[in-house]
């Protein structure tokens, strides 16, 4: 029961959009070297996502176009009209065809777009990937996050909800989500670490990002094992999956919830304090960076593309590589953490 | 007499290209039997069509009770009180025998909600109409043909009926559910219920019927009390000449070594320990009660049947564990049904023609289409199979010229043993001759061994040179064909009840 | 035969007897599933597919199929949050009675194919399904709406409960059982329902019989897009957002369930208690195998088991109940 990938920020509606009425992502500090002006020539890039049409991936594209707009290059952006790997990588054949510059690529399934991403290098096509931190065909790949830090930072709040101690569950969308698990992996070693006295009651569920099998996923696991006090989701629907399972069955304050959410999806039940903190990132702003990247990497910037890099964008000021990693594997620090407290500032 | 129920004066229907009916006259009176004989394509079935007014005609009048009616269509002929028994019954095979039954009945009275003590109720009395036990409750298709046809026969009588059109109504019952059958029509009669019959065995309309009406060639040709009639007569009425009943002289030696010979041969409870013996160029008949083990014997013999004892052919002993083994040994079996065993409706008769004997129309790996067109013009030419070409479906043809196509397609694999099962089954009498003969000229020229299974008595006087008759898995009578007599046979088969 | 052997022979019963089995395997292997909560929750899990499955059920007796439910279930819960965020509108039977309508037309559609073209309804309902999401997704909106802007009227609605022993049962499992008490009263005891059954089982005799054939495919076809619209609204309704792709994949789900119940795809046969035992089995798998500690990575194989071996021990049966 394959459910259309709904990935996060579903909410991330239209009528969000006034409050940017600039653009979408805060520019003002964005790098000025990378313009076509800048360049001499206007490069043509195009990102790919998972999947067309979902709010997620459509204030990923308003991120693209601002910085089209901002910066005068024919940039856009493409995505299969259903979640499905075969269908991406035709459509990345397809741009390698038309023979753009450089190609920004949120991957559907790491393994499938492998080989014809490595067609499209040997083409001398720059590839820049988000989302896929175990990708071997990129020129540089670009995370928002650490995913262990993010999934750290999930636990650290849960873990103080729970006081320290009790068993928790944990929810991915897909057990080859390969972001998902690893932030539940950060999540666990974390817990590990600095709360010995809670553990995990079983393996992670997968819940197929919809909010429905979330809920009775969740609810099936509190009966198997009733001494659960605690619930950190890694797919955005499992905020409000949870959420709606902790009000329904007057769980608040008996069990606790901090995973990945956005206002809009989760908002009603922080506001309600059936769950306690959901997180997130922009990924207009993403795009902004990857679009950013792909250009230096098109300008003969390269040399500056490493560990401390500043691409000018919130969350991206100062770019990491983790230890031991390859050296293209960058990370931002793109989160954003969402509670009862600050919610009112974040209208999607 | 009486006035008649209906009347056709001059009636004439046209097809593109052709008469279907010429200027016919025809009436039935109340509670009458009558008997429609024709070939097939003689008008018989346009004639059923007319009068339940389901075609319309171009000339001529029809008239109701006497009384001219112009725009007869099928809802007319239902209040004038026809009712039509098609050959495949028009039954819902999941609903159950009552609702079977009263759906009609609901219908006319056109309610919105279903009662259904009511229901139960209404087919309760429909069976007790006829006098006959059949659990209500059951799904129809769960039933026998002949249980199934009462059920229909019970479901057109519901309804205020004068006239009740039957069409091939015996085709697939045994004697005994014919004679069932009949009982039921004498007692609809009684009731003052007229019945028209369409059927193709002469034995039966002579049984049956009041009068008889042959066509030909969409004219009525003879009309007359059945008294008048023979079986000759018939015949030569619906075909135009005289079928002469020659009968299947056998010049072989039966001091020879047969060509099929069989010892001991069982099938589970069903063929216990059979002897046999066919020699070459004999035509031998097996008869018996449904149920008594002749197909299941026939079965065995092509591989179908597992089964224990000696099957030897021209003195070698077989296996014949499949299918394949029998085909392979020289035994060809052309099946009861045709319809479901035998042909493939919607192929060509080319490719049907072809389908056991694939290997002569090959080169190599590759189907050879020259070599299978020659084949099949010359199995359409030496069976005198009705057709314009050979790329016509299976479907498209008559049943009779249907059976020539199965029949065909298994001499062309050369067998040395030929089983027919019921081979003119719902063939009419001029097509039936042509089989026929066609089958003695084959054993007697090619010394092909026949074995024919057969509930058609005459059929087997005529064409077999012995006759076997089966009971209970075993072979009880062995008789001569040149000495025996028909209703000696039908005596015996009688006795085994 | 003895009311008992007639029993016996229902395939509703062969059905009852596999699930009790599986039941009480699932309890022998984690007691905690008989707790009142997770059957309540069961229970619940029911609604909306066995509302879908009694759809498809009418359908599947005409001897048709349908796949395009899920597609008009989406339509008519979407459409119909969006205009009564539109409208401000706070109620609940209005919406439903407008979510209803939503599907009835589309399944109206549906049968206006298939009756007049005499187009296969396979070909025609995966039609009318791409068509449907399609123009949902490209002319009216992508993004789910979330319970931030989910009428409040339809989320107190669908989390109506009552509370037996502490645990709270969804008051929507009596709407399912209301809807399937009337469909089983429509599939037997009226004529229009016999009507269905009659085509299914052989469209020529009842043309012959004197049933109004073209009446008969609107009706069905008709009946299957109002009850999917309705669950669709009463989904999104349960869940507390609408997502306008909600129910990929429902199709083989629902099918599964009612030919698990015992209905043929060929016509003329199933019943509303067998779909009923069908979706539960279904359900009941999918939603027990946490509770089973089963891993993962079997999840789907069992479940793939449990529906062949079930459907295949009642054709068995039915088998030989013809023999």
């Amino acid at each position: 029961m394959r459910k259309t990938l709904i990935s996060l920020a579903a909410g991330l509606s239209m009528l969000a959009l006034p409050a940017f009425a600039d653009g979408v992502v805060d520019v003002s500090q964005a790098r000025k070297d990378i313009s076509a002006d800048a360049a001499g020539k206007t490069f043509s890039i195009a990102t790919v996502v998972k999947v067309d049409g979902i709010a997620w991936f459509d204030r990923m594209r308003d991120g693209v176009k601002q910085f089209g707009e901002d910066t005068g290059h024919d940039v856009w952006q493409v995505g299969p009209s259903q979640a499905d790997a075969a269908a991406q990588v035709q459509l990345i054949e397809n741009l390698i065809a038309q023979g753009v510059d450089a190609i920004c690529v949120v991957p559907f399934s790491v393994e499938a777009v492998e080989p014809v991403l490595q067609k499209a290098r040997d083409r001398g096509i720059v590839v820049i990937a988000h989302e896929a931190s175990n990708l071997k065909n990129a020129d540089y790949v670009l995370e928002a996050f650490d995913n262990k830090a993010y999934g750290a930072k999930l636990m650290e709040v849960l873990g103080e909800s729970m006081g320290g101690k009790g068993k928790y569950l944990a929810t991915v969308g897909s057990l080859t989500s390969q972001s998902q698990n690893e932030w539940i992996d950060g999540a666990i070693a974390y817990q590990k670490e600095h709360f010995p006295d809670m553990s995990l009651a079983t393996e992670r569920l997968e819940t197929y990002d919809d909010a429905n099998t979330d809920y009775n996923r969740l609810s099936e696991a509190l009966t198997t094992y009733p001494d659960v006090t605690g619930i950190v989701g890694g797919p955005m629907p499992t905020s409000a999956g949870a959420g709606r399972l902790i009000a329904e069955r007057g769980l608040k304050d008996k069990v606790f919830f901090s995973g990945t959410g956005l206002p809009s999806v989760a908002g009603k039940y922080l506001q309600d304090g059936d769950i306690q903190y959901i997180q997130f990132w922009d990924p207009a702003v993403a795009a902004y960076a990857m679009n950013t990247l792909a250009v230096m990497a098109l300008t003969d910037k390269k040399d500056e593309i490493k560990a401390g890099l500043n691409l000018g964008l919130k969350g991206y000021e100062s770019l990491t590589t983790p230890a031991g990693a390859s050296p293209n594997l960058l990370y931002g620090q793109g989160w954003v953490g969402v509670t009862k407290d600050n919610m009112a500032d974040y209208n999607f | 007499m009486a006035e008649p129920l209906i009347e056709l004066r001059a009636v004439t229907k046209r097809f593109p290209g052709m008469k279907a009916l010429d200027g016919v006259d025809f009436q039935i009176f109340p509670a009458e039997i009558v008997c429609l004989a024709g070939e097939n394509g003689s008008g018989k079935s346009t004639l059923i069509k007319i009068v339940s007014g389901v075609y319309d005609f171009d000339e001529g009048e029809l008239l109701v009770d006497g009384k001219p009616v112009a725009d007869f269509g099928p809802r007319a002929a239902i209040a004038a009180g026809i009712q039509v028994i098609y050959q495949d019954f028009s039954l819902f095979p999941s609903l159950t025998v009552a609702e079977n039954l009263a759906l009609n009945r609901l219908l006319s009275e056109g309610r919105t909600f279903v009662d259904p003590k009511r229901r139960r109720q209404l087919g309760a009395e429909a069976l007790a109409r006829l006098d006959v036990a059949i659990d209500l409750d059951a799904t129809v298709g769960t039933l026998s043909t002949a249980d199934r046809q009462i059920v229909a026969i019970a479901r057109a009588l519901m309804s205020d009926t004068r006239l009740l059109i039957m069409d091939e109504p015996t085709t697939a019952l045994t004697g005994r559910e014919v004679d069932r059958l009949f009982a039921i029509v004498r007692e609809i009669q009684a009731k003052g219920i007229a019945v028209l019959f369409v059927s193709h065995k002469m034995r039966e309309m002579l049984e049956i019927s009041e009068r008889i009406t042959v066509f030909r060639n969409g004219r009525k040709v003879e009309e007359g009390p059945t008294g008048e009639f023979n079986e000759a007569r018939i015949t030569r009425a619906m075909t135009g000449h005289d079928i002469g009943h020659e009968r299947h002289v056998w010049a072989g030696d039966d001091t020879e070594a047969p060509r099929l010979s069989v010892r001991g041969l069982s099938a589970g409870e069903t063929v216990r320990g059979v002897d046999l013996d066919l020699h070459k160029g004999e035509i031998v008949g097996l008869s018996g009660l449904l149920g008594s083990g002749r197909t299941e014997l026939a079965m065995a013999l092509f591989g179908m049947e597992p089964h224990t004892g000696e099957i030897r052919l021209d003195g070698t002993p077989l296996r014949l564990a499949s299918v394949q083994d029998a085909v392979a040994a020289g035994i060809a079996y052309v099946p009861e049904d045709r319809l479901s065993e035998g042909l493939f409706m919607r192929q060509p008769i080319a490719r049907n023609v072809i389908a056991s004997a694939i290997g002569r129309a090959t080169r190599g790996p590759f189907l050879d289409g020259d070599r299978l067109n020659a084949l099949a013009e010359q199995t359409v030419s030496d069976m005198r199979i009705a057709t314009p070409d050979i790329d016509k479906h299976a479907g498209q043809l008559s049943g009779g010229n249907q059976q020539r196509v199965v029949i065909g397609r298994w001499l062309l694999t050369n067998p040395k043993v030929l089983i027919l099962n019921g081979p003119t089954v719902g063939v009419d009498v001029g097509s039936k001759a042509e089989i026929h003969r066609r089958i003695r000229e084959l054993a007697a020229s090619t010394g092909l061994a026949v074995l024919m299974i057969s509930d058609d008595v005459p059929e087997l006087i005529q064409n077999c040179n012995r006759i076997l008759l089966m009971h209970r898995g075993e072979i009880v009578d062995r008789l001569d064909a040149r000495s025996v007599e028909e209703d000696d046979i039908h005596g015996r088969l009688k006795g085994l009840r | 035969m003895t009311a008992v052997s007639k029993l016996l022979r229902r395939s509703e019963t062969a059905v009852l007897a596999i699930l009790i089995v599986v039941m009480l395997v699932i309890g022998v292997i984690n007691p905690a599933f008989w707790q009142a909560d997770n059957l309540f929750n069961l229970l619940r899990a029911n609604v909306v597919i066995g509302i879908m499955a009694l759809s498809v059920l009418t359908v599947m007796i005409s001897g048709g199929i349908d796949v395009s439910f899920p597609a008009f279930a989406v339509a008519a819960m979407y459409l119909t949050v969006i205009a009564m965020n539109a409208a401000g509108y706070q109620g609940v039977v209005l919406p439903f009675i407008g979510a209803t309508l939503i599907g009835l037309l589309c399944g109206l559609a549906n049968a206006f194919f298939i009756h007049t073209f005499r187009m296969i309804p396979l070909i025609v309902t995966l039609g009318s399904a791409s068509v449907v999401r399609g123009l949902l997704l490209g002319l009216v909106g992508t993004s789910i709406i979330n319970i931030d802007r989910m009428p409040p009227s339809l989320i107190a609605f669908g989390s109506s409960t009552v509370d037996i022993g502490g645990s709270k049962l969804s008051l929507m499992i009596f709407i399912y059982l209301g809807i399937a008490v009337l469909m089983w009263l429509f599939l037997t005891r009226t004529m229009a329902g016999r009507a269905v059954f009659a085509y299914g089982d052989d469209a020529e005799s009842a043309k012959r019989v004197g049933f109004n054939t073209r009446r008969t495919v609107y009706l069905v076809y008709g009946l299957a897009g109002a009850l999917a619209g309705f669950a669709g609204l009463l989904h999104s309704s349960m869940i507390w957002l609408a997502n306008p792709r909600d129910f990929v994949g429902y199709e083989l789900d629902v099918i599964a369930a009612v030919v698990l119940g015992g209905a043929s795809i060929f016509g003329g046969r199933g019943s509303v208690f067998g779909t009923i035992l069908g979706v539960f089995m279904l359900t009941l798998i999918k939603n027990s195998l946490i509770i089973m500690r089963i891993d993962n990575t079997w999840q789907g194989v069992v479940v793939g088991c449990v529906i062949v071996i079930a459907t295949a021990l009642t054709a068995w049966r039915d088998r030989k109940a013809l023999v």
